[in-house]
């Protein structure tokens, strides 16, 4: 059983990585929006 | 000067040890028959075992131990925190999720809402895990129910959703966040019970989020890459102006995790918190300025800019 799942769920995720892949991904890198400097935690 | 014991010997354990190492302190296994033959009354016990801790740390209070725990598993939050009398009871301190979120982000959002005459909103965003533990913890929390916050009742979201863009410190950047099953919420809410709004979201593939409930599809890595943490408070500041502060870290969970961690033990051990519950919102927490402490240990703070175009 758990060896059939693991089947399964290797077929989903190559399903899901091929299709990311091809459509493109919302979760694609946009544009820098926004900076970020060191600061002292008692400043 | 007590001693601080280490139980579990993942990624987070190994490191505590590391940043005591000039202190008195020792590793074991608590899956070993006898673990805790050395382990005495005034100890400190640092649990960063996977799994639920609060069976664990009942047993280690009831003998005078002080506990400090390492996770953000929910239910196991909400049963630690029933452990209170049973702390005050022993005399001994019960630090609970001194880990990345919770840990880093109550400490964080407390020294936020302390430069804030109105905190009005808290929200938590992680990236990363540490060791294989802690990424199966992440795989479950997006299929589980993520406690919030809102207009100051609890509300139980299913995680997975809540799709929020947000922006970490470098090289980790933006990623898409989702609601989580952690506990930052409900702990942030008992030591800032005047705050309405508190969330918390993980960064998620849109495959972690497909897959969430089902099995691992593959091994964890022994530890994750450089993750982040991102926290963001809103209110009115001291001139009447609503305000967004955000502060947070890019670094190895497991060492940000470990660098608290460590610090709450070492506060433990040389009484500096008191007897019973703390959490690292707690305002006695930050008169001891242990997040400077956790700072000094490595862990870089940030702080979010802004545009820069």
């Amino acid at each position: 059983m758990k060896l059939i799942i693991r089947i399964l769920s290797a077929l989903v995720l190559a399903v899901l990585t091929a299709a990311s892949i091809r459509v493109g991904s919302r979760e694609a890198t946009p544009p820098s929006r926004g900076g970020w400097r060191p600061v002292d935690p008692e400043a | 000067m007590s001693t601080i014991w280490v139980a579990g010997a993942g990624v987070v354990g190994r490191r505590v040890v590391r940043f005591l190492a000039e202190r008195p302190v020792g590793i074991v296994d608590p899956r070993v028959r006898g673990w805790s033959d050395d382990v005495a009354p005034g100890d400190v016990v640092v649990v960063s075992t996977g799994g639920r801790h609060a069976v664990l740390a009942a047993e280690l209070l009831g003998r005078g131990v002080s506990v400090v725990t390492v996770g953000d598993d929910l239910a196991d939050c909400r049963e630690l925190l029933d452990l209170e009398d049973q702390a005050r009871t022993n005399e001994v301190a019960l630090v609970i999720g001194a880990a990345l979120s919770p840990g880093l982000s109550g400490l964080i959002a407390r020294s936020l809402s302390d430069r804030l005459r109105e905190c009005s909103e808290i929200h938590i965003a992680l990236h990363g895990t540490a060791g294989p533990s802690c990424a199966r913890a992440h795989h479950r929390s997006l299929s589980g129910s993520s406690p919030s916050w809102v207009d100051g009742e609890m509300r139980s979201t299913p995680g997975g959703g809540g799709r929020e863009l947000l922006w970490f410190p470098e090289p980790v950047g933006p990623m898409d966040c989702f609601l989580a099953e952690i506990a930052s919420p409900l702990l942030l809410h008992r030591s800032l019970p005047d705050v309405p709004r508190i969330s918390v979201r993980r960064s998620a593939r849109r495959r972690d989020r497909v897959t969430a409930r089902l099995p691992m599809m593959r091994s964890p890595h022994p530890e994750g890459r450089i993750g982040a943490l991102r926290v963001e408070v809103r209110g009115v500041d001291h001139d009447g102006r609503r305000v967004s502060l955000v502060h947070g870290v890019a670094e190895q969970v497991g060492t940000a995790s470990a660098a608290v961690a460590a610090t709450f033990a070492e506060a433990v051990s040389v009484k500096e918190l008191p007897a019973g519950v703390t959490l690292a919102g707690d305002s006695r927490v930050a008169d001891l300025r242990l997040l400077s402490r956790v700072v000094a240990r490595g862990v870089r703070l940030q702080e979010y800019i802004g545009d820069l175009a």
